[in-house]
């Protein structure tokens, strides 16, 4: 068992590109680039609407060709990247199993970053009763078969779930001519972000009513109708608000799960908040030398985020690879009074000038974001925000060194 | 005497501070309020007066494995144009190889704008 490369990315979307990039241009001689599907750019290759690149190329291009960009990058940059490969196992000294086109392999690497992405929520984890016709889709799947397969959907669809996807599959099936009967979402709030409300559901007149859900799928092989209906304050189905809504498709966008299974196999402890590893602020997890980065580590609203996030884990690991092995005890970083969670979840004591990301549990308005010493009650960052929204991923760079665990909370 | 109507509430997406506007119509013309820089007017009052759009949809390609290419505009159009132009661009038929950027309609529905691939088809 000979080959070893320094550093070794599992899944070429946004981040895993990235990472193999940020690795190859810190300095790592031997980056290899592993990939399940046949063609490099993950979702992005789906993802045919615009909005992409606004960080990193400072315009917005669609998401093939964002992908197309970055793939350019690195065969340019002399990145070797294997597609039509599945890793089938990871252990935690970072031998991977590997099944590719030419055979079943054993790779070993000296620093390995996970970039797997994440899953949607299906209708069996969200349980809404009714029969089990055929046209039920997560907004996804939809997205893969029309925008990928050209296969139309149906005639006549409703989506539960605000999430981005749901809201750019409703202009999507418009403009194939599948009629959007409505969004609906168990929230008080939308999931997706205020640009895709307005330009792929309000311009085209569709329905999209907050605090209501789909409580009964009916049709015996195909979907005739749903039954929807409103929600209280904790999220139950308001008895006589049923109202049966006719169609033959049902699209879910509920959620996205990092896909974590490698990083199990390698015993990396995975964070019950995010479902994602718990990292360091050099993105490493708690398996020496394996990193992470993109949907599988946080869910993340825009590619672009995946990727600076890929770009920087992709530079530690070639650090690593390099045997600059950062050791010594870590600080914690918790989320406080409204805030779902904060990443990194360690930090290096000494480490300043470093990101932190966090969501918040709830819309704020008029807020102050405040980072504060456990044991000191030092103030290490203050910021008043006009509002947060738990569909925006932040961001705060903490400047001084840090010596204790840090709480960060948010308060109206 | 407060003849201040409302017209429109927006969330700016030209930077991430994402200011929550409200447009309304004054006797002296729109007014916009909850901007924190002066983008955030022009944003508004375009966005209320004459928005534009983006519009991205895949078409079939002949000669490849490939099933479809995916295309946009080179820019922006007025909102209206949006199905005539998706009316337009469900003709095509590109033939394979197609490169990323290719125009495959110059000027369409003279609106000055380009549909073009944002895909590599070989």
């Amino acid at each position: 068992m000979d080959e070893l490369h320094d550093v070794v990315v599992i899944g070429g979307g946004p981040a895993g590109l990235a990472a193999a990039l940020g690795a190859k241009r810190a300095g790592a001689g031997d980056v290899l680039l592993i990939e399940r599907e046949k063609r490099l750019g993950g979702i992005l290759n789906q993802c045919i609407h615009d909005g992409f690149g606004l960080f990193l190329y400072n315009e917005t291009i669609t998401g093939p060709e964002y992908a197309e960009r970055l793939i350019e990058d690195t065969v340019r940059e002399g990145i070797r990247s294997e597609t039509g490969a599945m890793v089938l196992d990871l252990s935690a000294d970072r031998v991977l199993r590997v099944n590719a086109r030419s055979g079943y392999r054993l790779v070993r690497a000296k620093s390995v970053v996970l970039a797997m992405g994440c899953r949607e929520r299906t209708r069996e984890m969200i349980e809404i009763p009714g029969t089990r016709p055929a046209g039920i889709f997560t907004a996804g799947a939809a997205q893969a078969l029309v925008n990928l397969q050209n296969i139309r959907v149906g005639n006549e669809a409703v989506i539960l779930g605000s999430g981005d996807i749901g809201l750019i599959m409703a202009r999507r099936l418009t403009f194939e001519g599948t009629a959007v009967k409505g969004v609906f979402e168990l929230m008080p709030w939308t999931n997706g972000l205020e640009r895709n409300v307005r330009q792929c559901v309000m311009d085209f007149g569709i329905p999209l009513e907050l605090s209501s859900t789909v409580v009964e799928v009916r049709g015996r092989d195909r979907v005739g109708s749903v039954v929807v209906a409103r929600v209280d304050a904790d999220l139950k189905p308001v008895a006589g608000s049923e109202r049966e809504v006719r169609c033959d498709t049902l699209l879910l966008s509920v959620g996205l799960i990092p896909e974590n299974e490698l990083s199990k196999r390698a015993g990396v402890e995975l964070s019950p908040l995010t479902g994602g590893a718990v990292v360091d602020e050099t993105f490493m997890t708690s398996a020496a030398g394996i990193f992470s980065c993109g949907n599988v580590l946080q869910i993340h609203d825009v590619a672009d985020f995946a990727s600076h996030e890929g770009f920087a884990a992709g530079a530690c690991a070639a650090r690593f690879a390099r045997g600059e092995v950062p050791a010594g005890p870590r600080v914690r970083l918790a989320p406080g009074q409204d805030i779902r969670y904060v990443l990194p979840q360690l930090v290096r004591p000494g480490t300043a000038d470093f990101d932190v990301s966090f969501r918040p549990v709830r819309p704020l308005r008029a807020c102050r974001v405040v980072v504060r010493g456990r044991s000191s009650g030092k103030v290490y960052l203050r910021k008043k925000c006009a509002r947060l929204l738990p569909s925006e991923l932040q961001k705060l760079r903490i400047k001084p060194a840090v010596e204790e665990d840090l709480e960060v909370a948010c308060h109206e | 005497m407060n003849e201040h109507v409302f017209v429109d509430r927006l969330a700016c997406i030209l930077c991430p501070v994402g200011c929550e506007l409200e447009v309304r119509r004054t006797e002296r013309g729109l007014d916009v309020r909850g901007n924190q820089c002066e983008k955030g007017i022009e944003f508004a009052i375009e966005e209320v007066l004459y928005p534009k759009r983006n519009l991205a949809t895949s078409v079939p390609v002949r000669g490849s494995v490939t099933r479809l290419v995916s295309v946009r505009l080179s820019d922006r159009v007025p909102r209206e144009m949006i199905f005539p132009i998706l009316r337009e661009i469900a003709c095509l038929r590109p033939e394979a190889p197609v490169r990323r950027g290719q125009v495959l309609v110059a000027n369409v529905l003279g609106t000055g704008v380009d549909v073009i691939a944002t895909r590599t088809v070989e």
